[in-house]
């Protein structure tokens, strides 16, 4: 029988996050598809309430790591913590949503319990009494399904592939496992966190459109000329008119670090695809974005997406968006934002 | 703003025995021979380093692509100086190559009716047509009952030379006695009193134009006892050595072909032999040869060559491809087929009368920039692997009896094993061969015949003109399908939209659109996506230069545009074509279409560049 | 220099990120069709990590840099052709399997293994580097888990950047959700570091350091030693590549005016 273990850190709030609710109903529909036992097991500053939301999954035991210790997100004391929880729990089936903090330690978890783990996990189910892990590989090109004999076997989960689970809250008393900390899991300290300045543009999660540019931007255009102060105006319009967020292809950021004439506010914490991010906006509007697979693995998670470009037969958009306008972006982007800026 | 030439710049430098330009079969062939002779049983130098002195002898070679793997050729080839390297060959050790298991020659008429065929041609295609049944006529074209043995692969082997050079390389460099640099292109030779003393590598950190920018680093000058010339046909080196030394009395390059090929991995139902091949010709122009080859895997190369003496003056390689494979004789097997990769290259055809010095003092040519490759057996592999084996030799030779690379001792070391082999044979029996083709198809296609046949003493035709020379004006050719009119309102259009104008031309003389699949019949930009990557790393200036713009904008033509390969020249309203360095893949198509010289040079000046179209699978 | 780094770099080849990618079955379980054909390069993320290593390396007097890498041997002495002209490295090569399906633990074991036969190793003095994630496996745990081998709990994944202090401790920057950086400091070595992209670009071809990096490259390459990995346990039930064909509506000839309209309208609406 397969012993299911859903960890979780809680936020700064004391919450849960939505990618670890979706990771809870994973493990709460693994169970039931095993007829095995669910623990749960939390670790961070403050876990009361994030174990008060969840004390209806179904779980028979609730263990936790608390304290100040826990507070941020630091390799050293998280390991500790989960290796603690793993080995109270006698878990064979470990699954946490796929965040930075979880990110970081799972690796040394696995080897100290001397377990294995995979990650960008995207569907677990059963078969034959035995669960089977769907993962992706070569950054989310290939996808491929797996199982294995050693336990105990993490599970990181990717955001956005199951429903999250949803209950009633309650009251729970978690056991508490302490955790010594040693001065020797203090040597780094987290001193908080930095974000870019304001009027860096990045791709927040949270904006409903995402707008992907493409390097067709600082490119020549119908003149023989470049107009990339045209296009860089014409974008961050659009942005302040729409709150998009903004994406940039792989081709685009890549000419930022070449030192090449391209658009200023835009990086690599811009950039979409393989070596970049994979948002999953409801909505996303490509512009002047050129490319076969892998460069569009970037807007695959989109919801829906439109794409403008001067070829019909633009890989980036064939295949890959609802629709696809054979237009010129600039002029099309320019009367864009006067009818947005006009509403 | 001052440019590298008119700022004195310190120059780092470094000096070796042998400095290589360029890695493809020739100097595959060249290192090959050489670095078996370098090392004794036991591991230490058999041959010491003049340079640095105790140490094995130093040999480098600089290739410009990113990768060694990089060729732009799927070829069929006897092999013989191949297998001679690699006595007991097993083909099933290189990727994608195949012995020629079956051979064809084959007549495509047209199906569709928009080729231009001279009045010959057609009164044969509509014979061919009406005694189809006796001829066997079938998928409109028709198979030679036999291929004349000057043609024949016989023995031979079915490559793609970016597999074949990248196995190549791993030997050679797993022998530890070699280094081969990719991604280094070099910029000229080193010329001294007359005597090649290295080479210098591109500059880096430059502006489009050439002037130093941010992270300027000049490019290194590399000193060596002896350079080996390998760069192809469109070779910087080679054509700076040519322009600076000169080239022998009466010899010079006027022929020139691109050719253009796809691989396509093949429908699962179609069943070609590995080491299948068909040459064809008569279609999409009946100037234009064509090739299938069949790699292991249910992959087969197709491509076409497009030569200099198709006077047409919106030549295009691309779009002739697309009707090329469509052929109803080739589309039954190529229908539902899976683009893997794509390319083209330029192919120096003017054989003995293309000729440089073979070697001078300090240095030596081989492969196609030593015009290597035979125009009648249409073979330059082979051919290419053969000059730098022979140069391996008589290197090895001049090293064991401590003689310098002097012209007079590479002149009795190489030179001369080269006139005596089969190379130079071959080579004479083809010099007039191809010279019918200058006064038609059919004429060429005896001309090739009797040559072969007579053994080079028999030819039609006369000597070739330059490729610029031979054009003709758009008005001419298009006389009695599209005005002069029609044809200068199609070519603004091009010139707003910043494209060539052979698409619209070519479709309004009768040639259907192209109807994409989004697999294998592709837009011309997709394929350089779906096709390999064309790599252009930052910091390089631009390698297309137009000298004077003016003679640009006087351009009637813009040949240039026209044959780009990648579409990286472009027409523009301003008549100068603009150049757009991340789509050129170094065909060298735009030097030789180029018909405008300025002060006794093209007016387009193809430089040494860095990246190009990189695929393992070409 | 009792500040100094050892900077250990394990970064494997992986197909251009060009290159159309196929499963196929094999004797040994999932491969990609033609994977010994298909062009190489260095890991993409892992290659930040050299690079940022290269930069650190030169900014902190008395500091190393090695590149540990495990890839079959041939693709290996090709794609380090090109390596070489970037950066002054020091490499020592595994012969072993660089595909995405290998397994991480054992990759880890035997990358740990190299990491402890290089000469003069101070693991006191070890930063650890690699890419956040591989874009093969894209697991984003062999790092962590070579580090765990090597008894290192300081671990940082998504670096962006590491600033040292006079003290001999360092500034790390990680990316976290909401597109931050965590800011942390580390007393010192030895740590692991998974970068993301880094601040650099890609150094460009410098012939001077691939001579210089040429006499110690091949004969590295040359005692390659031979690198295992089993996959004791884990059984794959099939690999594929995902299909998510959508159907285009392509939209021709609509007057600009239409075209922003429309975008409006799509935008705006809930």
């Amino acid at each position: 029988m397969e012993n299911i273990l859903f960890l979780a850190h809680s936020e700064a709030d004391g919450t849960l996050s939505t990618a670890a609710l979706e990771a809870l109903g994973a493990a709460v529909e693994l169970k039931q598809a095993l007829n095995g036992t669910l623990a749960v097991a939390l670790y961070g500053a403050q876990i009361q309430s994030a174990a008060d939301s969840i004390s209806a999954c179904g779980a028979q035991r609730f263990l936790a790591v608390c304290g100040e210790e826990f507070a941020t997100a630091r390799h050293a004391t998280d390991a500790a913590a989960c290796e603690a929880l793993v080995r109270a729990s006698g878990a064979t089936i470990i699954i946490a949503a796929a965040s930075s903090r979880n990110s970081r330690v799972m690796g040394a978890l696995a080897h100290r319990v001397r377990g294995c783990v995979d990650t960008h996990v995207t569907d677990v189910t059963a078969s034959s009494g035995a669960p089977v892990v769907t993962r992706w590989f070569y950054r989310q090109r290939i996808e491929g399904s797996l199982t294995r004999t050693q336990r105990p076997w993490i599970l990181l989960l990717d955001p956005g592939v199951c429903s999250a689970w949803q209950g009633t809250p309650g009251s729970i008393t978690p056991e508490l496992i302490d955790v010594p900390i040693s001065d020797s899991l203090r040597r780094t300290s987290v001193r908080g966190t930095v974000t870019p300045p304001a009027d860096q543009q990045t791709i927040r999660p949270d904006a409903k459109l995402l707008f992907v540019a493409g390097a067709g931007w600082t490119k020549k255009q119908k003149d023989g000329q470049t107009h990339v102060p045209e296009a860089e105006a014409i974008i961050l319009d659009f942005l302040r008119n729409s709150k998009a967020s903004l994406g940039g292809s792989k081709s685009l950021v890549d000419l930022s670090g070449e030192n090449q004439s391209t658009l200023r506010f835009m990086s690599h914490l811009n950039q979409v695809g393989q070596t970049g991010a994979t948002p999953r906006h409801p909505k996303g509007l490509s512009a002047c974005c050129h490319g076969e697979e892998p460069h569009t693995v970037g807007w695959r998670f989109i919801g829906e997406r439109r794409a403008i470009n001067l070829d019909p037969n633009c890989g980036w958009a064939r295949g890959k968006a609802d629709v696809l306008y054979v237009a010129d972006a600039f002029e099309v982007m320019s009367k864009v934002n006067a009818l947005l800026a006009a509403m | 703003m001052s440019t590298v030439e008119q700022i004195a710049i310190e120059r780092a430098t470094i000096d070796v025995d042998i400095a290589c330009v360029g890695f493809g079969p020739a100097m595959g062939g060249f290192l090959t021979t050489l670095s078996r002779e370098l090392l004794n049983h036991d591991g230490s130098p058999a041959i010491e380093s003049g340079t640095m002195p105790g140490m094995p002898l130093q040999v480098i070679c600089y290739e410009r692509a990113d990768d060694i793997g990089f060729g732009v050729s799927g070829v069929v080839t006897r092999a013989r100086g191949i297998r001679a390297s690699f006595p007991g060959l097993d083909p099933a050790q290189i990727p994608m190559a195949a012995p020629v298991s079956s051979e064809k020659l084959v007549y495509l008429l047209d199906p569709i009716g928009a080729s231009r065929r001279s009045r010959a041609l057609r009164v044969g295609d509509r014979l061919f047509r009406a005694f189809r049944k006796f001829l066997r006529v079938r998928h409109d074209a028709l198979e030679l009952p036999f291929t004349p043995g000057f043609l024949h692969k016989k023995d031979g082997l079915v490559l793609s030379i970016g597999q074949f050079n990248q196995w190549v390389g791993a030997q050679l460099m797993s022998s530890g006695t070699v280094q081969i640099w990719p991604g280094m292109p070099v910029s000229e030779a080193l010329i001294e009193d007359g005597k090649v003393r290295g080479v210098r590598l591109l500059d880096q950190g430059v502006d489009r134009g050439g002037s130093p920018d941010a992270g300027f680093t000049p490019g290194m000058d590399i000193h060596a006892a002896l350079t080996v010339v390998g760069d192809g046909p469109a070779g910087a080196v080679s054509r700076d050595i040519d322009r600076r030394l000169g080239m022998p009395e009466g010899n010079e390059v006027r022929e020139w072909a691109v050719g253009m090929k796809f691989v396509i991995e093949l429908r699962p139902d179609v069943e070609l032999q590995p080491g299948t091949v068909l040459h064809t010709f008569g279609f999409p122009e009946p100037e234009m040869f064509g090739f299938l080859y069949v790699h292991p895997g249910n992959v087969a190369s197709v491509g076409i060559f497009v030569p200099s003496w198709f006077d047409c003056p919106i030549r295009t390689a691309y779009r002739y491809l697309q009707h090329y494979i469509q052929h109803p004789y080739l589309w039954r097997f190529l229908e539902g087929g899976k683009l893997r990769s794509w390319g083209a290259k330029s192919l120096q055809e003017s054989g003995k009368r293309g000729e440089p010095f073979l070697a001078g003092d300090g240095y030596a040519r081989i492969g196609e920039s030593s015009s290597g490759t035979n125009v009648l057996t249409g073979s330059g592999v082979d051919e290419a692997w053969t000059t730098g084996a022979l140069l391996g030799e008589g290197v090895i030779e001049l090293l064991q009896a401590g003689k310098p690379f002097t012209r007079e001792n590479l002149e009795q070391a190489y030179e001369q094993r080269r006139r005596n082999s089969w190379l130079e044979k071959e080579a004479r029996i083809a010099e007039k061969s191809r010279d019918g083709f200058q006064r038609g198809v059919v004429t060429g296609l005896i001309g090739m015949a009797l040559a072969a046949f007579s053994n080079g003493r028999f030819s039609l035709g006369s000597p070739p003109a330059k490729p610029g020379e031979r054009l003709v004006s758009p008005a001419d050719f298009y006389r009695g399908k599209l005005t002069p009119q029609e044809i200068t309102a199609v070519q603004q259009e091009c010139d707003v939209r910043g494209t060539s104008a052979h698409g619209p031309l070519m479709d309004r003389c009768g040639w259907p659109a192209i109807q994409h699949d989004g697999s294998l019949l592709v837009s011309h930009q997709d394929v350089l996506l779906m096709g390999g990557k064309v790599q252009a790393p930052a910091g390089y200036a631009d390698h297309v230069v137009f000298r004077d713009i003016e003679v640009c904008r006087r351009c009637g033509n813009k040949l240039c545009v026209e044959m780009c390969s990648g579409q990286a020249i472009t027409r523009s309203v301003a008549g100068v074509p603009n150049f757009d360095r991340e789509k050129c893949i170094f065909c060298g198509a735009c030097m030789w279409n180029c018909p405008e010289t300025v002060q006794g040079q093209s007016n387009l000046q193809l430089r040494a560049g860095a990246g190009g179209l990189h695929s393992a699978e070409n | 220099m009792s500040n100094s780094f050892q900077v250990v770099v394990c970064a494997s080849v992986v197909p251009d990120p060009l290159q159309t990618l196929e499963p196929v079955s094999g004797p040994n379980g999932p491969a990609l069709k033609n994977e010994m054909m298909l062009p190489a390069i260095l890991d993409p993320w892992a290659a930040h990590a050299l690079y940022e290593g290269a930069n650190l390396v030169k900014q902190v007097a008395g500091s190393s840099l090695w590149l540990v890498s495990m890839a079959p041997k041939a693709k290996l002495q090709q794609v380090m052709m090109t390596v070489a002209q970037k950066v002054p490295l020091q490499l020592v090569a595994v012969d072993g399997p660089s595909s995405g399906f290998a397994d991480a633990h054992q990759t880890a074991t035997t990358l740990a293994a190299a990491v402890r036969t290089i000469p003069g190793i101070d693991l006191s003095k070890l930063l650890l580097f690699g890419g956040w994630e591989s874009a093969s496996r894209s697991a984003g745990v062999t790092l962590q888990l070579v580090g765990e081998e090597l008894g290192i709990v300081d671990q940082f994944q998504g670096v962006d950047a590491i600033t040292p202090q006079t003290d001999g401790s360092f500034e790390v920057l990680e990316r976290i959700e909401g597109a931050r950086h965590q800011v942390s400091v580390c007393a010192g070595p030895p740590a692991v570091l998974g970068w993301a992209t880094g601040s650099l670009g890609e150094p460009r071809n410098d012939p001077q350091v691939g001579m210089a990096n040429m006499r110690t490259l091949m004969p590295a390459l040359q005692r390659a030693m031979a690198g295992t990995v089993s996959s004791d346990g884990l059984h794959y039930a099939n690999v594929t590549t995902p299909k998510q064909q959508r159907q285009t509506r392509i939209v021709k000839d609509m007057p600009t005016d239409e075209v922003a309209r429309e975008l409006v309208h799509w935008i705006t609406q809930e």
